[in-house]
């Protein structure tokens, strides 16, 4: 191949050279034989220092994708050989594109000044970190002139647009590729953030600002135009830059900004939108010096002097109304949504007293009241053309809820909400009453366009709860006048379904309804998550002029509610009014609600402090009593347990409706102790334990909620004063399923009824609540627990041997004695222990008898997974089992030891576990979770008790050492983590035995392995870390590891290195790796003992091992696959 | 879905009956259901509304027992579903013959002849290696709806 580079060039071979470019560029462009043509420009850039040669092409030549070429070559050259460029060198090709593209401003091929330009922003970045600052200053001065305008137009916009390629090539995301480390990247990044962007910013503004004047004129030309594009588009870059430094030493003198800068970048989910983040450093460039100002300025004169053309780059959002109508008359919404963006980026940035601010210098009210009123209008626009297509009126919606979020979230922790000014608040309740609107407007409306499937509403409220928490901010902004406005809805809409019942179709109401309790319930009160939500605390704080509870609007809203869903116990009400769906909005409100209000506990906290006689305290303590235990909250807590039982009883079949009173309603009752006190004395709740226990459309809930009311019957246990009347509790509650569990596996004719789906039905159903039940003892319950664990114990084992082929009721059996084993484990007296002990084993050795070289035949292949699925979960609750059991030895709360009864729990475990592993096939470790809990339970196990290893006999010894051996080349890092903590445990153990004189593992009747085991882990975990990939995390682990396997096998490691030594050539490599081996067992004075801080010197030994090895990394890979052949090869050789 | 009657019918011969009723909204995953006459064992349950205000209905996905095709239903769920008796029964495997027919041997001591292998090949090898080697093999038998096949096998010896 004909090369290119410069070596005694002169004019002839550089016109050559010219003109072969260009017979190629041309001929790729008219298709050519283009395979030819890429060869000849890819020579080019290819060829050694072709930089004479490309230059002549840019200066000379006529077809501008030569140009184009010839640049590209010179990128592609120099980075390659950028480190043989000497310093003159690598500045005189930045320079020269540089002049190339100021000299050559005007022509009109931009494309090529576009990538001579960016090539120079490359090639600076290559040499970013070698440049001196005065070098850097050279450069910069250059473009800083052009950037003022002092060369014209065109090289003012060639100035900005080489900043532009400048500033994208060290954003991360937009950089190309150089060959170069990530660090390189991120050092340019830093420096070019802390020294540079600031002053780009600058300049950028500055020629925009320059040329303003100049397009505001009605007459001008358009040229600036470009410049000012150009400048605004560089601002909008270095805005959206990834800040990283966050400067926070530099915020303390800078008061409004930074109180009001936020750094929740993650409240911005909805509308992707890259929120900008600049830091208080930025506070002068941009808030002080007012350009805000400017820009507003000049959108509104742009506006003026484009109005009658296409809009050229923004069209205000002001006024709203206007705006959106013409959208919907088919303008572009881009310019609108643009400027919904730059709401929410100033939202980001501001307080909301500050944004409210911001435009009252050119307008005559706050822009709160304008994003208001744009709100209104998109939503607006939402209500008339409802479609499921995401139009921009959803997008604007979502960018315009977000600035809302952004204003309102409070930011200081304190929980306090944040204040809006007067005006601002107006604007709060107008968008509301808009909002609540649109949503009733949707809710009704959709109910025609029903397709038959409607959502499950907690999908539905999860899909809408960040809506609907932004909603809940802005009416809360407004409290006042929000709450009585709810209020007035809901008693319209009561109203409605009363007047209209049995003769207007309801569903628009229920529909209504349903979007109302939603929005109410936001609006009302927060989400716990796992905590006890307080009263929000615009709800706290506002009200303060009303003295009545029974007024306070809260109250009125709430009890007007309560009331509502009262009637639904009139079953023929039910039957018109509370459809399912509507129910289950009824109870999610029910549930969120009286997490919040009802028997708080800030009532006694707000009731001892009397003295503040203050008037907000007052209107406080009036509502957050009202619901409270001395007052209503017994009559509403009757109502709700009346409405629960209700629907659990009367929606047969509504496995929805009725989960989400197990799991919702209920489970939040009694998760407070102040209200589990109320529930043991009501009569409702005593029905509700009596339904349970005799009647049998309970026995038709579904399984997950079964459990759930049990677990819950049984919680409500600690609302009784001692433990003696909660075990009393406890045990009429279930002592309907032993009898029947009992007299069920005492039959004769067992075997022949058990198959009877009937029965089956009832069995599963009695265990999911034994299980719920189990899962719900707590000291003061465990007694009883106890009790019908133990009266259950044949009955199961009885029931193992019946349902063995029934997977689904094996998997409760199972899943009842793990969770129950789990439960009382821990209280249990020895003798008690080892009747649970004994128990378990039985039961692990009636499993595994039936299924131990059992092969499932079926024809079709899903039956055969689910049956593969089904023996996993099996495995994995035996393995939880025997973790419970496990744990006695760590937790124990009885009154004697465990050792006292000879019991030992090693012994009992590595039992269970020889059970169990031949069960769990390498197949099945497969499922990440079995081989998760497999690896823990065994490597505790190792850790805690490695002397019974020994005692395995050599079957299970080999399966468990195979599984190790598994583990260790896992993908988990987890799961190798564990496994390297067994073998550390192993060996550890090992060595202290051969050190104390004894035999060890290896030899107690292991023998028969092809090399001791712990040869075998030396050599594979030396494998791992010299040759394989895996995380630097697993290096410490590997370290403790390795230690005690090098101090058991000294031997063969002593041999496995020299090995390694020989094997080298190099005598420089051979003598230095003969050194690292030598430090890394010598270094830091390591010692042969087992202590903390021997662990702790091989650690660090052996990372700086590793460090030095990565770097032969290469070579050592070939050199060990050369060992193990050999190795491969002795072995042949002695077979032989 | 079947009607009232046939359930009373189903319970005439009681211990016998091929099938029972059961809420259709207890039925779970890896419960047995009939759906079009068919043995199925369910391995997904959906639930759904009829129109928004409406009832909930379950929608069973079965899979055919027997012959293993895919089978689907939909019913409200607070109305009843037939429910197969499904009944395993293990036998010793006494014999193979030629055409892939086992002879078993049944717990009063007679032998039941009419039951074939499965047709796949690799585990129809495996079952005659480990037969040729005399273990001792349980073969597992599930019945249902008048009908049955071999379901599983367990090799319980040599001890």
């Amino acid at each position: 191949m004909q090369g290119f580079s410069d070596g005694g060039a002169d004019l002839g071979q550089l016109q050559t050279t010219m003109r072969n470019i260009e017979v190629a560029c041309t001929s790729i462009q008219m298709h050519i034989n283009p395979a030819a043509a890429e060869a000849t420009i890819l020579s080019l850039s290819q060829s050694p220092q072709p930089y004479m040669a490309c230059r002549f092409i840019l200066e000379n030549s006529q077809v501008p994708n030569a140009r184009f070429q010839a640049a590209a070559a010179i990128r592609d050259a120099a980075i390659r050989e950028w480190s043989s460029l000497s310093t003159e060198e690598r500045r005189s090709l930045i320079s020269f594109c540089l002049c190339f593209v100021m000299q050559h401003a005007s022509s009109p091929e931009g494309y090529v000044l576009a990538k001579v330009s960016s090539v120079a922003a490359q090639l600076m970045k290559r040499g970013w970190l070698d440049f001196t600052e005065a070098e850097k200053e050279t450069f910069f001065y250059q473009v800083n002139q052009a950037i003022l305008g002092a060369h014209g137009i065109d090289v003012q916009f060639i100035g900005v647009n080489f900043l532009e390629s400048l500033v994208s090539e060290f954003s991360p995301s937009t950089s190309s590729a150089m060959g170069l480390p990530r660090e390189f990247h991120e050092q340019c990044r830093t420096s070019l953030e802390l020294n540079y962007l600031k002053m780009f910013y600058c300049w950028a503004r500055d020629a925009a600002l320059s040329v303003t004047n100049k397009i505001i004129e009605p007459n001008a030309v358009i040229p600036e135009v470009k410049v000012c594009t150009a400048a605004l588009r560089l601002m909008l870059q270095i805005l959206n830059w990834e800040f990283r430094n966050d400067t926070t030493s530099m915020k303390a003198g800078i008061d409004v900004f930074s109180a009001g800068v936020r750094h929740d970048n993650g409240s911005s989910k909805r509308s992707e939108c890259v929120l900008v983040q600049p830091g208080p450093a930025w506070f002068d460039v941009l808030i002080s010096s007012g350009h805000v100002s400017w820009l507003l300025g000049l959108y509104a004169a742009l506006r003026q002097k484009f109005s009658r053309e296409e809009p050229y780059f923004l069209l205000w959002i002001d006024p709203p109304d206007v705006v959106s109508k013409a959208i919907e008359e088919g303008k572009s919404e881009s310019e609108m949504l643009d400027g919904c963006r730059a709401l929410l980026s100033i939202a980001t940035a501001t307080t909301p007293f500050v944004f409210d601010q911001l435009l009252k210098a050119i307008r005559p009210c706050g822009t709160l009241s304008l994003l208001s009123t744009l709100m209104c209008e998109v939503v607006k626009v939402l209500m008339t053309n409802n479609t499921d297509e995401e139009t921009w009126s959803w997008e604007a919606r979502d960018i315009l809820l977000d600035t809302w979020t952004i204003l309102l979230v409070p930011t200081d922790g304190s929980g306090g909400d944040a204040l809006l000014p007067p005006e601002g608040k107006h604007a709060a309740a107008n968008l509301f009453s808009m909002i609540v609107e649109s949503e009733l407007k949707v809710a009704s409306a959709s109910v025609t366009n029903d397709d038959g499937d409607s959502d499950y509403l907690q999908a539905s409220i999860s899909a809408m709860d960040e809506r609907l928490s932004s909603y809940a901010l802005i009416a809360r902004a407004a409290i006042d006048v929000t709450i009585p406005l709810l209020t007035r809805l809901f008693s319209e809409r009561f109203a409605r379904l009363h007047q209209g019942r049995g003769i207007i179709d309801p569903t628009e109401t229920l529909e209504e309804l349903y979007s109302l309790l939603l929005i109410t319930g936001h609006v009302l009160a927060d989400e716990g998550e796992g905590e006890t939500p307080l009263v929000p605390t615009a709800i706290k704080t506002h009200f303060a002029d009303i003295a009545e509870a029974e007024k306070h609007p809260v109250v009125v809203l709430s009890g007007s509610i309560i009331r509502f869903a009262e009637q639904s116990m009139d079953p023929e009400v039910r039957a018109t009014v509370f459809s399912p769906r509507l129910m289950e909005a009824v109870i999610w409100f029910l549930a969120r609600w009286s997490h919040t209000y009802l028997m708080p506990l800030e009532e006694t906290n707000c009731l001892s402090n009397d003295y503040q006689q203050h008037h907000s305290v007052n209107s406080k303590k009036a509502l957050l009593s009202f619901f409270g235990e001395h007052n209503q909250g017994q009559v509403v807590l009757d109502i709700i347990v009346r409405i629960s039982v209700m629907t659990l009883v009367s929606y047969p079949g509504e496995k929805d409706l009725q989960g989400l009173t197990c799991h919702h309603l209920l489970h939040t009752l009694v998760r407070r102790k102040t209200i589990c006190y109320q529930l043991v004395s009501l009569e409702s709740w005593r029905n509700l334990a009596n339904a349970f226990t005799n009647e049998k459309s309970l026995f038709l809930l579904s399984s997950a909620n079964q459990r759930s009311l049990a677990q819950t019957l049984v919680l409500s246990a600690s609302g009784l004063r001692n433990s003696e009347t909660a075990n009393q509790y406890v045990k009429g509650l279930m002592a309907h399923m032993t009898t029947y569990l009992v007299e069920l596996s005492n039959r004769s004719d067992l075997k022949s009824v058990a198959h009877q789906p009937d029965i089956i039905m009832s069995v599963s159903c009695l265990l999911e609540r034994l299980r719920g039940a189990a899962s719900a003892a707590g000291p003061r319950r465990q007694r009883a627990m106890y009790e019908i664990g133990i009266s259950v114990m044949n009955p199961v084992l009885h029931l193992l041997e019946v349902y063995k082929d029934e997977s689904a009721v094996v998997y409760l059996l199972l899943k009842f004695i793990v969770d129950w084993v789990d439960g009382q484990i821990s209280y249990l007296e020895s003798r008690e222990t080892a009747a649970v002990i004994d128990f378990c084993m039985r039961l692990l050795q009636l499993y595994s008898s039936h299924n131990i070289g059992k092969i499932s035949i079926s024809l079709s292949s899903t039956l055969l997974s689910e049956a593969k699925t089904e023996k996993y979960k099996d495995l994995r609750a035996l393995l939880q089992l025997l973790s419970s059991l496990c744990s006695k030895d760590l937790v124990d709360f009885s009154s004697d030891s465990v050792e006292a009864a000879g019991i030992n729990i090693s012994q009992v475990v590595f039992f269970g576990l020889h059970i169990v592993t031949p069960l769990i096939s390498l197949e099945l470790l497969k499922y990440p979770k079995l081989c998760h809990d497999y690896f823990s339970l065994l490597s505790h196990i190792l850790e805690v008790y490695p002397e019974t290893l020994a005692q395995l006999n050599s079957e299970a010894f080999v399966h468990i050492i195979g599984t190790l051996d598994f583990g260790l080349h896992h993908q988990d890092l987890e799961v190798v983590d564990m496994c390297l903590g067994a073998l550390k445990a192993l060996a550890a153990y090992n060595y202290r035995e051969i050190c104390a004189g004894k035999t060890g593992l290896v030899s107690a009747g292991l023998g028969n392995l092809p090399e001791g085991i712990f040869s075998r882990f030396l050599r594979s975990l030396l494998q791992l870390l010299l040759f394989e990939d895996y995380s630097p995390d697993l290096v410490s682990a590997a370290a403790d590891a390795l230690l005690p396997l090098i101090l058991c096998e000294q031997g063969l490691y002593q041999k496995l290195g020299n090995e390694l030594i020989e094997r080298q050539t190099n005598p420089a490599l051979k003598s230095r790796l003969a050194n690292a081996l030598h430090s890394l067992t010598s270094s830091n004075h390591l010692s042969s003992r087992l202590d903390r801080v021997n662990y702790q010197r091989f650690r660090k030994n052996l990372n700086s091992f590793l460090n030095w090895q990565n770097k032969r990394n290469g070579w050592f890979r070939f050199l060990w696959s050369f060992l193990n052949f050999s190795m491969h090869l002795e072995a042949l050789l002695l077979v032989v | 879905m079947s009607d009232e009657e046939h359930h009373f019918e189903s319970k005439a011969d009681a211990g016998a009956s091929k099938t029972y009723p059961q809420q259709a909204g207890t039925i779970r995953k890896n419960g047995y259901i009939v759906i079009k006459n068919r043995p199925c064992k369910v391995v997904e349950v959906s639930t759904s509304k009829t129109g928004k205000h409406g009832h909930a209905k379950c929608h069973f996905v079965g899979i055919d027992i027997f012959t293993a095709k895919k089978l689907e239903d939909i019913v409200p769920s607070s109305h009843n579903c037939d429910v197969p008796h499904v009944n395993r029964t293990d036998y010793q495997l006494i014999d193979i013959s030629e055409d892939g027919f086992v002879s078993l041997l049944t717990d009063s001591g007679d032998t039941k002849d009419d039951l074939k292998l499965p047709t796949d090949e690799s585990l129809l090898k495996q079952i005659k290696e480990g037969f040729a080697e005399g273990k001792d093999l349980v073969v597992s038998v599930m019945s249902a709806m008048g009908e049955e096949q071999i379901c599983a096998l367990k090799d319980i010896g040599p001890k």
